[in-house]
């Protein structure tokens, strides 16, 4: 999609590709195509979702100020997922979107997942960690008062965000693998990624825990400081 | 002459796209054989992987082999019996032929990151989008930025006397006091960085942004390559004049020219960057021969 300089037609496309893109191009895959049809369908859905929030972003100008703090976010993800073993990214993304809104919030986690795989290696799988990273950066912004408010509903939302992002991936990994989604094999693929899960979720736990309140604290001093 | 990762971005991401898309798109033991030989003999004759890459994605395969027949007990011809359940040669083959489209498709991903470096992916995404492309070049900018930063930071903590290698928990404290020197810095640093481009008028008007990309008969010609030759196979491919079925038997589908178009053109399109590579490598022995 090259920049579309009219107003009305952005807004026009951003509704077309939820209303009528995605279900088409799910339909055309299902019937078309033959048993192997979910990989590249749901990739296209994925691609697809991913336009629309840049559609939706090219729309609404969200501030040169607040633009740049979405690279800074992105650039500490991408520093942070160097650690090894405990990854503080999500909390990153959550913290970000919190603090910087909902779209902010998608930016953070899908552009942080896109860069960081220059350095762990592309696939396949980059748009579906993209938009699983995102979502989580998204919900986190449009529940940012309750996350706000209370330690407990943030350090709940980070264990929950980290056992999601492992079930989105393991749907990928069985589509991959298999071809077709059979709920035998999505079974063992979550048994098999518990491991993964766990650690997932506990140091979405224990980097929230720790970084909750002076990452925040810095965040908000700069939005009152500088009316962002 | 022009080595594969010379040409224009688009063209390049066109090429990646319809050949891994169609290895993604077919389960067909013949297409993906092509495929992943091609993707094999691009990426030994540019050297862009690690021996223990190899071997990872050898056992992907491996687990992708023997997966299938676990959970899939269709097929005529059963090789052994565990627990009540019977593993089938159709099982293991369809295993195999999904286990070499994984395949093929990490090596077309593998080949297409070592190609498309950073600055080639900017210059997509701004074609997509302006805004997206300046957050993507600010963000992979600061990551060197902030290293940078963060050992100075370091420095100034040693030299207060804040900051002793030889006891972990102090390590640890340390590498958090850093850390949180660093967010403060970075935030300050980012909207001092946003006050300055708003006063040179960023925003103001459509952003133009430079590159060293242009678009020559070279990459129209492999442009047009690549939608002819991926045409040439997903029409036959959709009509139905290829097809493979697993089960009950193993059976080989094939009908008339319209076939044989399917994987010449397949065979042609995964031929593609070989030859172009090959054709730079010639010349520059050729070239360098005469000096």
């Amino acid at each position: 999609m090259i920049y579309i300089p009219s107003a009305r037609v952005r807004g026009v496309l951003s509704v077309l590709i939820p209303a009528l893109l995605i279900p088409a191009t799910v339909l055309a895959g299902a019937l078309l195509l033959g048993e192997r049809a979910y990989i590249p369908v749901s990739l296209a859905v994925a691609l697809l979702s991913l336009l629309l929030f840049v559609a939706g972003f090219e729309q609404k100008a969200i501030g040169t100020r607040r633009t740049v703090l979405v690279s800074v976010i992105i650039a500490l993800c991408i520093a942070g997922r160097l650690i090894p073993v405990f990854k503080p990214v999500t909390a990153l993304v959550v913290l970000g979107a919190v603090y910087l809104g909902a779209q902010a919030g998608f930016y953070i986690g899908a552009l942080s997942a896109l860069l960081s795989n220059f350095l762990f290696g592309q696939g396949p799988w980059t748009p579906f960690q993209m938009l699983a990273w995102g979502l989580i950066g998204l919900f986190a912004g449009l529940l940012a008062k309750p996350l706000q408010k209370s330690k407990v509903a943030l350090l709940l939302y980070g264990v929950l965000a980290g056992i999601a992002y492992s079930a989105v991936m393991d749907v990928w990994s069985v589509l991959w693998a298999s071809g077709g989604l059979s709920p035998s094999a999505y079974l063992a693929a979550i048994v098999a990624a518990l491991p993964h899960t766990v650690l997932y979720a506990l140091s979405n736990l224990l980097f929230l825990l720790l970084c909750a309140k002076p990452i925040g604290d810095k965040l908000c001093r700069i939005k009152i400081k500088y009316g962002i | 002459m022009r080595a594969l990762d010379q040409y224009n971005p688009i063209t390049i991401a066109v090429y990646y796209l319809a050949v891994a898309g169609i290895a993604m798109l077919c389960m067909h033991p013949v297409l993906l054989f092509l495929s992943l030989c091609g993707a094999l003999a691009l990426c030994l004759m540019r050297r862009d992987l690690r021996t223990r890459t190899h071997a990872n994605f050898a056992a992907f395969f491996a687990l992708s082999v023997l997966i299938n027949p676990l959970f899939s007990h269709n097929g005529a011809t059963v090789l052994l019996v565990i627990n009540n359940a019977p593993i089938t040669a159709e099982a293991l083959f369809f295993g195999a032929t999904s286990g070499l489209a994984v395949l093929a498709v990490l090596y077309w991903f593998a080949s297409f990151s070592a190609i498309m470096k950073s600055d080639k992916l900017l210059y997509l995404f701004g074609k997509l989008s302006p805004r997206l492309s300046m957050i993507l070049s600010m963000a992979l900018r600061y990551v060197s930025l902030f290293a940078e930063q963060a050992k100075r930071i370091k420095q100034a903590q040693i030299a207060l006397g804040l900051y002793k290698e030889d006891n972990i928990i102090d390590r640890v404290r340390g590498g958090l006091r850093i850390f949180s020197v660093l967010i403060s810095w970075a935030l300050e640093n980012g909207i001092v960085t946003a006050g300055s481009m708003a006063a040179r008028g960023y925003g103001a008007g459509r952003r133009s942004h430079f590159s060293i990309f242009w678009f020559s008969w070279r990459d129209a010609l492999v442009l047009c390559l690549t939608l002819l030759l991926g045409a040439g196979t997903l029409i036959p491919y959709a009509l139905g004049t290829v097809t493979f079925t697993f089960y009950p038997t193993l059976h080989l589908h094939s009908a008339g020219a319209l076939s044989y178009l399917c994987y010449l053109s397949y065979g042609a399109l995964v031929a593609l960057p070989i030859l172009i590579e090959t054709e730079d490598t010639v010349k520059w022995k050729y070239l360098r021969s005469k000096i």
